[in-house]
């Protein structure tokens, strides 16, 4: 989210033409824009002199990972690279200038990280890169909250809850309610789930709303990160099934009910939809929030393209609106991931649950 | 790519997206319609109604971002 540097860039990009004319301001923050890792091929965060043609690519450029935290174009600490090569061999470099000077690795053309002996990606990319800082971030951040909401509810013992603890509890009852238990069918499973289905709900809306401050990324806006998500929610749906009904049952599932004669036709496309169904939750999670992200770069980036303020009266009001569209779809994507895990669940325990009621 | 295949791609990138998202708009508009006679009609199932047509909403926009996905990588690629 670039809102408020934005007007900054501007300034700056104005402050280009005039001759010998700084601001204050920004001479006290110059030292930070210096980039202590900047090497060929490296996308610049300072976005003051970059030629018309390139802007949006610039500016869309910002949308993926970096190897360093940038808040705009300051630059605030680089962060380490750790590579794993298929070799065995763990390598660990503080900055990315660390990693040109050790020799091993270079940046290709399109800013990857490529061995210099074998020209190939190396195996296993461990760095932590501004995304994994704010996913843990976020994590330390939804600890501390529900570590202080759980601490009053113990002391209050029943009495009305107040603030943050009240805040906290409406939404997990919620959650409890109205999408784990309705939709899962079966209270037993639900109750034992219901971790699983705060921590998804929670760590998307905070990955959500994180990426609407200025100067943060949404890590969910990488597919990633929600493909990571998508497939932990296929193993718990299918363990849950295996669990609850037994494997013989999770192969039954795959027939879909229908009689065994059809089975050549009817398993290989419910297996089909078996991987469908997570790749969906995957795609409209990281399109969701991609998407917001880049219709707002492109209209705030279409004043810095026809450099005049003719285009702000247009802009700005859109961007407004699409900022205001894009805090709703991030509550609205994190309820529909939470919410569509809990219905696949409960249909992949299907008619069993039923049955394992009536036994007691 | 050849400068006519590149501008075919872009061309085929903004009308695909353009017939999606007229797919998807009339889609989930008479699914929203549906869900507000259910609701009128009936309004204790209201909260259900609602619940279904979220769900609905949301699966059939899936469809309509794979559309975008397979638009992106034609205008980029």
């Amino acid at each position: 989210m670039y809102m408020k540097p934005t007007e900054q860039l501007f300034a700056e990009h104005s402050e280009q033409h005039k001759a010998g004319h700084t601001s204050r301001q920004n001479e006290a923050f110059d030292s930070l824009k210096i980039e202590t890792s900047k090497h060929e091929g490296q996308i610049s965060h300072d976005l003051s002199n970059v030629p018309q043609e390139q802007v949006f690519e610039h500016l869309l450029g910002e949308l993926g990972d970096h190897h360093g935290l940038y808040w705009g174009p300051y630059h605030l600490t680089d962060l380490p690279h750790m590579i794993y090569t298929n070799g065995n061999e763990f390598y660990y470099y503080p900055t990315s200038k660390a990693l040109i000077d050790g020799g091993k690795f270079t940046f290709d053309k399109k800013n990857q990280i490529i061995s210099t002996e074998t020209e190939s990606k190396p195996w296993f990319d461990l760095s932590i890169t501004n995304l994994v800082f704010y996913q843990w971030a976020v994590m330390l951040l939804l600890f501390f909250f529900f570590f202080i909401a759980g601490r009053k509810a113990k002391k209050s013992k029943g009495a009305a809850p107040k603030g943050l603890h009240n805040l906290l509890e409406t939404v997990i009852v919620y959650i409890r309610d109205e999408v784990v238990m309705q939709n899962v069918g079966s209270k037993k499973v639900g109750e034992r789930l219901m971790p699983y289905f705060l921590g998804l709900f929670f760590f998307i809306l905070g990955a959500n709303l994180l990426g609407l401050f200025p100067g943060m990324h949404t890590y969910t806006g990488a597919i990633g990160v929600t493909a990571a998500l998508a497939i932990t929610a296929f193993i718990v749906i299918n363990l849950t099934a295996i669990r609850e009904s037994g494997i013989k049952a999770w192969f039954h599932h795959l027939l879909g009910g229908a009689p065994a004669w059809l089975a050549p036709i009817m398993v290989p496309i419910e297996i089909v939809g078996l991987f469908t169904k997570p790749f969906a939750l995957t795609v409209r999670l990281f399109a969701n929030m991609t998407a917001g992200h880049v219709i707002l770069l492109s209209l705030v980036g279409l004043i810095l393209f026809f450099k005049s303020l003719i285009w702000a009266p247009i802009a700005v009001p859109f961007s407004v609106f699409i900022y205001f569209l894009e805090l709703l779809v991030a509550f609205l994507q994190a309820y529909i991931f939470t919410l569509l895990t809990a219905v696949f669940i409960g249909l992949a325990i299907g008619d069993h649950a039923k049955e394992e009621h009536a036994h007691h | 790519m050849g400068e006519l295949a590149k501008a075919m791609a872009y061309l085929a990138a903004g009308l695909g997206v353009g017939i999606t998202v007229f797919g998807v708009g009339s889609g989930i508009g008479r699914l929203g319609a549906a869900a507000l006679e259910a609701a009128s009609r009936q309004p204790e199932a209201a909260g259900d109604a609602r619940t279904t047509m979220i769900i609905a909403a949301a699966l059939i926009e899936g469809a309509a971002l794979f559309a975008i996905i397979v638009c992106i990588l034609l205008a980029f690629k």
